[in-house]
């Protein structure tokens, strides 16, 4: 597993002791979550921050076009769900997690009016992104018993699938070297950085909400389906819309013969990567530790400028 | 085997029709990608128009002078910006800065990583430059010792905010009362309440008038009548604050400075009143200091009591477990709860003045007049 060996910056270099175990669900690998307060300065991020490459810019721009809804749903459906849990640990975690995905939804919801001063109103998507979270996916008007519970643990299983592809994400970003090579604007790689290092700390933490309280395959399934054909279906036409309305694109386009090349490039995520990590997520052996390295997020995390006051 | 005619017309007009359907459909999108998705009328995303919370800001620092002794002035002002197209070149002139109002304070990220809080003593109207001033304190934790030492003209800083804790309230007559660099926050409200034509006094108390920073401009401000009372330790002693007890209940009272000052003025006040304070803490809002309150959780038809030093949310779990909440330091806000009555002493650092009208952060903010009612 040599790609986690890899640079955390110029000075902190870390080195997996781990690289010979898949991490486990073991008790010992329990660490404690907790939010972090963060800091970005918006103010140079030039509108291309992957520079030369407009559409590795905005296919990884869609991110601050989802996450600040998403996540705000997140915590809307979790703050529901504190009653029904049983397991005190669970219920630590889970408080943890909540409001790490409440700052993960500040800092990217912040990011939309630095682009906005740049001359790409992202305003027409995100009023979308709102719809979707907050009245698709919303509270619905259910009679209490069964229905209202059937709803309610849809939306934690359709979270404990995107989580998967968060924790997915975020285990990429940590290893992208490319995008440094590419000169990456630093304060975008460090938000990207902090934000991939807590999911991949959390990562377990939806998973194991969702076995803990139903834990059905077919829900997994079924949850998996609608998650993923609607993160397909969001993310590609969020990136046609940053590039169809970019003000120093001509005839901006997107196709996904670019995502495939930039993932043969190492500055998204591989489309073979990608697909094999499905079959991961629909196995009845699965475990979110088996994904990613807790180390790696950690040591990250304590050399991460905007974790650490923004310095 | 070649298929059977009608057979073969089935699979192509099949095939036809989906062709024609593809091309409707990259049509459609092509005229406007966002097609077919309904939008929030009112979208939340992105429309924070004041500085974001896990926002910070590059300034430098444009100008340093001395307006007392010990005490230093400075001047910030936004480094160049970004454009569409490239990072910014040095030397270009920034953004304007985001706007405040008077008793607001800036978050200031100094070179070591120290965190501290300085209010806003300049103009409002300038957009272009935030001033703070600091006093050296000699026995502090270095952060005083390093806005002196360390930030000079052209040194780049981080700044966070501005935020604002100390609202000036709109009211007829005020009563302000500042100790020594405790007049900072309160020198933009003198001039706001002037331009507005309200009865105001001051009661501005120092060590000596050699210390005290903007006396001329204050004494020039308060030369009509006789609003400003201004007591220098060496020259007349301590400050009568007596005259406090007897200020009409009409009368708004501000009063930033030194705590033994501030808890003097507190005292003084009648049963039942309570003056507006600003207390800088050394980085995040503290939940320890404070006074009891109750707290009635209208929905559960329960009143718990917060005692002194305890945060509404440990005493709301007490009675209600399953209240949320994560970060327990007023930034994350799922602790939020919508305020039905009482006034708030707002100590988070994320919710927005609209926001903290109607709710507030359970975790760190506390309550004003002894008794809140909650949606809960």
């Amino acid at each position: 597993m040599s790609r986690s060996t890899l640079l955390l910056g110029p000075t902190c270099q870390y080195i997996d002791a781990m690289s010979h175990t898949r991490p486990s669900p073991v008790a010992s690998d329990r660490i404690e979550l907790k939010a972090r307060k963060v800091s970005f300065d918006w103010e140079r991020t030039p509108l291309h921050w992957v520079p030369g490459d407009p559409f590795t810019t905005h296919t990884i721009n869609v991110l601050h076009l989802l996450l600040p809804a998403g996540e705000r749903w997140f915590v809307h459906v979790y703050r529901q769900v504190l009653p029904l849990i049983r397991d005190d640990s669970l219920r630590e975690d889970v408080i943890g997690f909540i409001g790490q995905e409440a700052v993960h939804s500040q800092a990217h919801d912040d990011v939309l009016p630095h682009l906005q001063r740049l001359g790409l109103d992202p305003t027409p998507y995100t009023a979308q992104v709102d719809w979707l979270f907050e009245k698709l996916l919303g509270d619905r008007t259910l009679p209490p018993g069964r229905a209202s519970r059937w709803w309610l643990l849809e939306r934690v299983a359709l979270i404990a699938a995107i989580e998967h592809y968060t924790a997915f994400l975020g285990d990429w970003v940590l290893n992208a070297d490319e995008l440094d090579r590419r000169g990456a604007d630093a304060t975008m790689l460090d938000l990207l950085r902090w934000h991939g290092a807590e999911e991949v700390e959390h990562r377990s933490v939806a998973y194991e909400l969702f076995q803990h309280l139903d834990g059905s395959y077919h829900r997994r399934v079924r949850t998996w389906a609608t998650a993923f054909s609607a993160l397909v279906f969001l993310w590609q036409r969020g990136t046609r819309f940053f590039m169809a309305n970019d003000p120093s694109l001509v005839d901006g386009r997107a196709s996904f013969a670019q995502f495939f090349r930039a993932g043969q490039q190492g500055v998204l995520p591989s489309t073979p990567e990608m697909l094999r990590s499905i079959p991961r997520y629909l196995s009845r052996a699965y475990h979110p530790s088996q994904e990613g390295d807790t180390a790696q997020a950690v040591a990250y995390l304590t050399a991460s400028p905007g974790a650490n006051g923004g310095r | 085997m070649a298929p059977s005619p009608p057979r073969a017309l089935g699979v192509a007009l099949a095939a036809g029709a989906a062709l024609l359907a593809r091309r409707a459909l990259h049509r459609r999108i092509d005229a406007s990608p966002l097609w077919p998705l309904p939008a929030l009328p009112e979208p939340i995303s992105g429309q924070r128009t004041a500085q974001g919370p896990t926002t910070l800001r590059r300034v430098v620092v444009i100008e340093r002078t001395v307006p007392a002794d010990g005490v230093v002035q400075l001047r910030l002002a936004s480094t160049a910006t970004a454009t569409a197209n490239r990072a910014p070149r040095a030397g270009r002139a920034g953004n304007p800065l985001p706007p405040w109002q008077p008793g607001a304070h800036l978050d200031v990220v100094l070179p070591s990583g120290l965190t501290r809080q300085f209010s806003l003593c300049g103009d409002p109207a300038d957009r272009a430059a935030y001033t703070i001033a600091a006093r050296l304190i000699t026995d502090g934790d270095g952060g005083s010792r390093e806005v002196h030492e360390q930030l000079r003209e052209g040194t780049e800083i981080s700044v966070r905010g501005p935020r604002n804790r100390f609202p000036l309230v709109d009211s007829t007559t005020y009563q302000f009362i500042a100790g020594g660099i405790g007049i900072t926050p309160v020198l933009p409200m003198l001039r706001a309440v002037e331009a507005a034509g309200a009865q105001w006094r001051l009661l501005y108390c120092g060590r000596s008038r050699a210390a005290m920073p903007f006396l001329d401009e204050i004494e020039a401000l308060g030369s009509r009548g006789e609003r400003v009372t201004v007591v220098a330790g060496d020259e007349s002693g301590r400050a009568d604050l007596s005259f406090i007890a007897a200020l009409p209940a009409e009368t708004a009272v501000y009063c930033c400075g030194p705590s033994g000052l501030m808890d003097a003025v507190g005292a003084l006040l009648p049963a039942g009143r309570t003056p507006r304070l600003e207390r800088f803490t050394a980085s995040t809002a503290s939940t320890g200091d404070g006074g009891p309150f109750d707290i009635e959780l209208r929905r559960s038809g329960r009143t718990v009591t917060v005692a002194p030093g305890q945060s509404a949310l440990a005493a709301i779990r007490a009675e209600l477990p399953n209240v949320p909440y994560s970060c327990q330091q007023g930034f994350c806000g799922t602790c939020r709860q919508r305020v039905l009555a009482g006034e708030v002493e707002h100590r988070d650092e994320l919710l927005s003045a609209a926001e903290q009208r109607e709710s507030m952060l359970i975790c760190v903010s506390r309550c004003r007049d002894g008794r809140l009612v909650l949606d809960l």
